[in-house]
């Protein structure tokens, strides 16, 4: 489903049959992200996993994550303009990527070192703590940019390619304006905008690392790690330092959140402190994770999904419902109403812009009635992952 | 020598001094039962032992070595296992997971299913099901298996047979005399019957401290210092 998504997308917002007099393209334009939004879901979705990793497996909250994801970020902005000793600014983005774990993986290293003295609320608040003392030295961190504050851009480079290093045909440049595009792919006729490419770029690095963190969980390391999310004293009375698997998993975790942090950097070609470094980052993991089910990885890449499904429709931009009613809807019915409160208003206070207050409503939902998340629930339905459980479904009907 | 030797341990709960000077001794091949009242102590005595909660005063050796303060998991790799109250254990994973996960690293995962399997012939059915789906009789063959196949030559076995029903709990007696011939068992039980059948020699505690012990032989019910400290 997602490979196809922009052709998908394509097609549906391209029709141009009506029904009642709105047409269904318009219809689709409202309803469903766009391919640039897609991006956005894939490389928070990897933070959002990463986050899954360590919180919903080894059962330890991250709430400094954001800083893993700063640290990928900034790192691929500050070797773009030539700011890191010892790495041109014309290093391949993907070498960066790959360097800008490994800083993210030693530093989750070090803050774990300290953190994992602690449980529960206390480990949480800690590395809190570590993310927060980050924010504040990023934002007042010269040597970044002459603002540091608002954040610094990349200039110069000519845009940051995801691909194999050395092989010129196999590089897909990022970026809605800076990205490549291609028409007429391989004689098929099918063209790909900057969007469509940063998708499947990002999306290959997205699906790797995916795969990367699901070995990893299935491995006996990560076995460990969900024993000691059961219950640690019985991991450690089984002969286990679980130390060191917890300060092994957030490192890795640290790493995948640096991939996350620096594809969005690779994309955007600008990064600031409130959107990397803040803890509001940190929440939206939380959010996706606990929207798509803590514990299950791919989960928090469709809570993160849903997150931006509903940021979409309640967009204050021309794709947004508000607009979309707004121009829609008769004169008439826009002006009805109870006294000064009319269509028009309901409008403007309760959709224009308004996921926030939705998103919070549905959060609460979800803890209260669905605690194990969309993918979760799914899987305890369908009685074990999809992947295994639906051919098995299909192949019941097909008989 | 003996294989485990508590000396006058003293533990704490926050303020609460619930082990109040403790001493027993565990010889190699033995079963020992510890008994008593709800509460006087029976399970903190062996978490202390394995260091979950370490004692304030007093010292633990196993096989000479003190022990006291060490970190649970150097414990456990010494060769003490752990069989906790309540079958507490990894119900997220499956059978065969949590038997894999109780093998020492360097020993033959197959050899370890071989034992465990032969042991508890129940569980093979139910390898590939979550732990956490079985019976409670078959969670506490899990349970006792992963203590099995862990190399250990000290297992301690916390309340095998709490909420079990009576059938079950003859099968786990059963298991538990299979395990006792393997290896070395301290032995945490209310079920006093239970108890003087596996045991070779017992500790009655009450209020932290040991107020007999003895051989399980010829041991009633009616025994007047039984009767006085295991009627509620």
């Amino acid at each position: 489903m997602l490979v196809l998504y922009p052709f998908i997308y394509g097609f549906l917002t391209s029709i141009s049959l009506s029904l009642l007099g709105v047409s269904l393209g318009e219809l689709f334009t409202v309803f469903l992200p766009r391919v640039r939004t897609m991006v956005v879901v894939l490389y928070v979705g990897l933070f959002a996993m990463s986050f899954d990793f360590v919180s919903g497996y080894t059962g330890y909250l991250s709430f400094g994550h954001a800083m893993f994801y700063g640290i990928g970020a900034y790192f691929v902005v500050l070797v773009g303009t030539g700011k890191i000793p010892g790495l041109p600014a014309e290093t391949p983005f993907m070498l960066i990527i790959v360097l800008a774990g490994v800083l993210a993986f030693l530093a989750a290293l070090a803050v774990g070192a300290v953190s994992f003295r602690l449980t529960g609320v206390y480990f949480a608040m800690v590395t809190l703590g570590f993310a927060e003392v980050a924010h504040v030295f990023i934002r007042n961190w010269s040597y970044v940019g002459s603002n540091p504050r608002d954040g610094v851009g990349v200039v110069g480079r000519d845009g940051f390619a995801v691909g194999i290093p050395g092989i010129d045909a196999l590089q897909f440049r990022l970026g809605r304006l800076a990205g490549d595009s291609f028409e007429n792919v391989l004689g098929t006729g099918i063209d790909l905008g900057a969007a469509e490419v940063s998708f499947y770029a990002v999306g290959a690095v997205v699906l790797v690392c995916y795969f990367a963190m699901q070995r990893i969980i299935h491995s006996p390391f990560g076995r460990v790690m969900v024993a000691i999310r059961e219950n640690e004293e019985r991991a450690e009375a089984v002969g286990y330092n679980t130390f060191w698997y917890k300060l092994g998993a957030f490192g890795i975790s640290g790493f995948f959140a640096a991939i996350g942090g620096a594809l969005f950097a690779g994309y955007r070609r600008s990064v600031a402190p409130e959107n990397t470094f803040d803890l509001f980052v940190t929440a939206d993991a939380l959010l996706a994770a606990i929207i798509g089910g803590f514990g299950t990885l791919a989960g928090a890449l469709y809570g993160h999904l849903f997150h931006e499904f509903l940021q979409g429709i309640f967009t204050t931009e021309s794709s947004g419902l508000a607009r979309f009613l707004r121009d829609t809807l008769s004169e008439g019915i826009l002006s009805a109403g109870v006294g000064e409160f009319t269509v028009l208003e309901f409008i403007n206070v309760f959709i224009d812009g308004r996921a926030e207050l939705y998103l919070g409503v549905i959060f609460v939902a979800f803890v209260l009635f669905v605690p194990r998340g969309i993918l979760g629930s799914l899987r305890d339905r369908l009685g074990g992952p999809l992947a295994e459980t639906i051919p098995e479904r299909l192949r019941r009907y097909r008989r | 020598m003996s294989l485990l030797e508590v000396e006058d341990i003293h533990s704490y709960y926050g303020e609460s001094h619930i082990l109040q000077g403790i001493s027993l001794e565990v010889e190699p091949g033995e079963c020992v039962a510890l008994i008593g009242r709800n509460g006087v102590g029976k399970t903190t005595t062996l978490r202390s032992i394995l260091q979950l909660t370490p004692p304030r005063e007093g010292t633990v050796r196993y096989r000479g070595e003190d022990v006291t303060g060490r970190p649970t998991h150097e414990v456990a790799r010494m060769g003490v296992g752990w069989v906790p109250e309540e079958r507490r254990m990894f119900s997220h994973l499956t059978v065969d997971e949590n038997i894999r996960i109780a093998t020492p690293p360097g020993n033959s995962v197959e050899a370890a299913f071989e034992r465990a399997y032969s042991a508890f012939p129940e569980l093979e059915s139910h390898r590939g099901r979550e732990a956490g789906d079985l019976s409670g009789g078959q969670q506490q063959m899990v349970a006792i298996a992963r203590g099995l196949v862990g190399d250990n030559d000290l297992l301690l076995v916390d309340e095998p047979s709490e909420g079990l029903a009576p059938q079950i709990v003859a099968a786990v007696a059963e298991a538990l005399k299979t395990v006792a011939e393997e290896s070395t068992v301290l032995l945490v039980e209310q079920n006093f019957p239970l108890a003087m059948d596996v045991a070779d020699r017992f500790y009655l505690l009450d209020h932290g401290t040991v107020v007999e012990s003895g051989s399980t032989e010829n041991v009633t019910r009616d025994d007047e210092m039984i009767r006085r400290y295991l009627s509620a």
